[in-house]
């Protein structure tokens, strides 16, 4: 191990060990200076005499015993001052090399980094966004939100499918925020993990006060994928307060999601029934013209040009994931470059349909009934046999619904699969229930969820 | 603990600790005095990690102990007593404070969490036993020089140089420069060789403060090379020693003069403070030596308010001069002058001046012409 990662570790570990003001005190401009492998020396500089009387006789059992669950050859430690000359010195010495080749590794990222005050990503902005009739109440709302923060709509609560840009828009809301109030406003986004991370560090290093400080001290604050927070009581809690407190301020709260908070199982009721009491917007899946238009604007930005034939191609079979249509667009470019001609319908279909594909192979109807038994509480007999119990009804639509728009599988086929049913049966139930999501919102809903649940758990 | 001390002793330690700086400080105990009583005395320490100082006080020593306690409440408690005699007493983890007709009760915290103020090992070779007057009035002399800021870090301090068993005391702020030395005999030490360090300017004032005005005795300095440990029979101050190259004085200092003058120190002392009244914002006065060599005209002009001229005799030889200096710098060096006749050497622009006793060259003050634009 590197002398410097070596003397960083065991510092993060003596910071929780003593308080602050003792640790800064002490071991401000410290380092480990020379190690020397034969005896098991290691030198560590401190700043001036009184810091090298005091780590010696108080902390150094602490540091030596730290120091050998990282190198257990360590076996003395000797301290000697370091101060102006000297120390700048050997400071130089030893890291020149570091800094020389670590800034140019980071020229050429700079534009693409994410602010780390704000945590936005600059690219993320309003005018990049295709607006069209599945997103326009999500992207109204958001607009307005950004004009008056903290008075409009206050929780935002957007709620949409992976791939659906979400996560641009509450992120273009934080930059257009930025730039309407230029400066005067703090803004903070983060993703629900980051957040879940923070309050667990906090726990271990009893330093809760900071983790508080950094999220209430701001006036809008940006929460990314807060279903991820369900389930974790301390984060539910902490963020529980941190809600409250910025909402009694007038401050804006914005908060994306996977699917609405009556949905998301492990919240607790006093957080959904908060998120609630704002303004909640869903996306929904782009339709034909939308996803047209975001090819376009796909190719304008990256440059690229197709013809209107393969956009085509890519809206009508791309249907859910616009992630996926970036995706398909970087490979047809790569396609043409290797190549060198221009791209055709063929091709383009065949690149569809091994990306497609290729998230399909691994589901299995028998993963379906599984995945559907368990959502709806039935055994997976249940789903096949011939009971006409109300309870399981709509659990058998509902499978053979997923196994045609799913897999793919032919009527006849899935009538087999269903504990040899006819045909019709399953022609039937698939067109019931395709024409129950478009009004009933309620089973929209759980057919999303139960799409997600298999895809997951297939690629888990 | 139990001690029964005298008001004024008490009062004398905690003065003496006054300059220790506590304010604005990350550890809290650092706002605390260490009080201790060992067998022979007790001992008061105070630190801010730059300086540490500890006093030794006599007093009745009834029993032995340590802890740390406020200094700002203990300061003031002890200046407004009123009595003759203090008892200091630990009772649980309360101090108390008892008087003839005052007690007080202090919360503490204890002398474990106290920093160990270092010392530096008196068997060092670099020991030198220097008289408190010679001492004092050599910092004070040359600390005017002193950078304030820390611009240059070697600068704003002062350096000792020990060479040919004399001490070199020198300060400089790179426009000016003043150098003290204290010859051998007033030295005591066996160290032969030489040898330097840069006390800072902040534990030049903290000695000059403590032993300003106190008993006449020796004082014994001992370095290191990280920290410099000055002490007397009562007092010992801990001090970082700052590191860096200070700048080859001897080389600064110049030999010959284009113009040597004479003058009395309380002439020149006046014509300084009437010319500078209308001097310009680089406190410019003009030095002027006609051919007659029996005059020296100073001159000082400012654009808003006018200009003026004072006239002094001198007794001078060389070449007439013409030169400009910043009448402040000019003005710390002659005060530090204490005979009645001061030499002045002038130089053109290019080369700096100086100022020191005549005909003896313990004290010298060099300092460089305001150049013309």
């Amino acid at each position: 191990m590197e002398l410097k990662t070596l003397w960083e570790k065991t510092l993060g570990e003596i910071e929780l060990q003593i308080s602050k003001p003792n640790f800064l005190t002490w071991f401000k401009n410290s380092r480990l200076i020379e190690r020397n492998p034969e005896t098991g020396a290691v030198v560590v500089g401190v700043h001036n005499n009184f810091a090298k009387e005091w780590v010696q006789s108080k902390y150094h059992k602490n540091i030596l015993d730290i120091l050998q669950t990282f190198d257990n050859t360590i076996n003395r430690v000797e301290y000697i001052v370091l101060t102006g000359e000297a120390l700048e010195k050997k400071i130089f010495e030893k890291e020149k090399v570091d800094k020389k080749t670590h800034s140019e590794q980071q020229v050429g990222f700079i534009e693409f980094s994410a602010d780390p005050e704000t945590n936005l990503h600059p690219k993320y902005t309003f005018g990049t966004f295709v607006v069209g009739s599945s997103n326009e109440l999500a992207f109204a709302a958001s607009v307005a939100v950004s004009k008056e923060i903290g008075k409009k709509y206050n929780p935002l609560f957007i709620y949409g499918s992976t791939g659906l840009g979400k996560t641009h828009l509450i992120q273009a809301i934080g930059n257009e925020i930025i730039k309407n109030y230029k400066g005067r406003v703090r803004v903070k986004y983060v993703p629900s993990e980051r957040f879940v991370n923070d309050v667990v560090w906090a726990i271990r290093s009893k330093r809760m006060e900071d983790v508080k400080n950094k999220y209430r001290n701001v006036d809008v604050l940006i929460i990314d994928d807060i279903q991820f927070i369900g389930g974790k009581e301390r984060s539910e809690e902490e963020f529980f307060h941190t809600f409250n407190i910025l909402y009694q301020n007038n401050k804006q709260i914005i908060i994306s999601s996977d699917r609405a908070p009556s949905a998301i199982p492990t919240l607790e009721d006093r957080l959904r029934s908060r998120f609630e009491g704002g303004m909640i917007v869903d996306i929904t899946y782009p339709d034909y013209e939308m996803k047209l238009a975001i090819i376009k604007n796909k190719l304008q930005e990256k440059n690229v040009f197709l013809s209107d034939e393969v956009c085509n191609v890519i809206a009508s079979k791309i249907q859910r994931n616009v992630r996926e249509i970036e995706g398909i667009i970087n490979k047809l470019q790569f396609y043409r470059e290797v190549r060198g001609e221009e791209v055709g319908v063929k091709t383009a279909e065949e690149v569809i349909l091994n990306t497609v594909q290729q998230t399909m192979a691994n589901i299995n109807p028998n993963h379906v009934f599984r995945c559907v038994a368990q959502f709806f509480d039935v055994a997976i007999s249940e789903l096949t046999n011939k009971s006409r119990r109300k309870e399981v009804v709509v659990p058998r639509q509902v499978t053979m619904f997923l196994l045609r728009d799913m897999l793919g599988m032919s009527y006849p086929d899935i009538g087999d699969k269903m504990g040899k049913r006819d045909h019709t049966t399953a022609i039937h139930s698939y067109e019931k229930i395709a024409r129950e999501i478009t009004t009933n919102k309620n089973l929209n809903q759980k057919i999303v969820l139960l799409k997600e649940i298999i895809n997951k758990n297939t690629s888990s | 603990m139990n001690v029964v001390i005298l008001k004024n002793n008490l009062k004398e330690a905690l003065s003496v600790l006054g300059g220790i700086k506590r304010e604005n400080t990350q550890l809290p105990i650092l706002k605390n005095v260490l009080v201790e009583a060992k067998q022979d005395a007790i001992y008061i320490s105070s630190t801010d990690l730059e300086i540490g100082v500890v006093y030794k006080t006599p007093g009745k020593i009834i029993q032995t102990g340590s802890v740390t306690i406020p200094y700002t409440i203990f300061s003031q408690i002890i200046s407004n007593l009123s009595f003759e005699r203090v008892s200091l007493e630990m009772k649980g983890s309360s101090f108390l404070i008892t008087a003839d007709n005052y007690k007080a009760k202090i919360t503490t915290i204890p002398a474990d969490d106290f920093p160990i103020i270092p010392k530096v090992s008196v068997k060092h070779d670099q020991s030198f036993i220097i008289e408190q007057q010679v001492l004092l009035d050599a910092l004070l002399g040359v600390s005017v020089a002193c950078q304030v800021s820390d611009f240059r870090p070697e600068l704003s301090g002062v350096l000792f140089h020990f060479k040919d068993k004399q001490l070199h005391v020198v300060a400089t702020d790179s426009f000016r420069l003043a150098k003290q030395d204290v010859i051998s005999k007033k030295v005591k030490t066996d160290f032969d060789g030489e040898f330097s360090c840069i006390i800072p300017l902040r534990t030049v004032q903290e000695l000059l403060r403590i032993f300003s005005g106190k008993k006449q005795e020796s004082v014994t300095l001992v370095m290191d090379d990280n920290q410099i440990m000055v002490y007397t029979d009562q007092v010992t101050l801990v001090s970082r020693l700052i590191q860096g190259k200070f700048p080859d004085y001897e080389m600064v200092i110049p030999s010959s003069f284009e113009t040597e003058l004479i003058i009395k120190k309380e002439d020149i002392v006046s014509a300084l403070k009437l010319t500078s009244s209308l001097s310009n914002r680089l406190f410019e006065v003009r030095f002027e030596v006609d051919e007659s060599m029996k005059y020296i005209k100073l001159i000082s002009s400012s654009h808003e308010f006018g200009e003026g001229e004072y006239l002094l005799s001198i007794k001078a030889k060389g070449q007439p001069i013409q030169t400009s200096f910043n009448w402040r710098f000019i003005l710390d060096g002659v005060r530090n002058i204490k005979t009645e006749q001061i030499f002045i050497g002038l130089n053109n622009e290019q080369k700096p001046s100086v100022i020191k006793i005549p005909d003896e060259t313990t004290y010298t003050y060099v300092l460089t012409a305001i150049k013309s634009s």
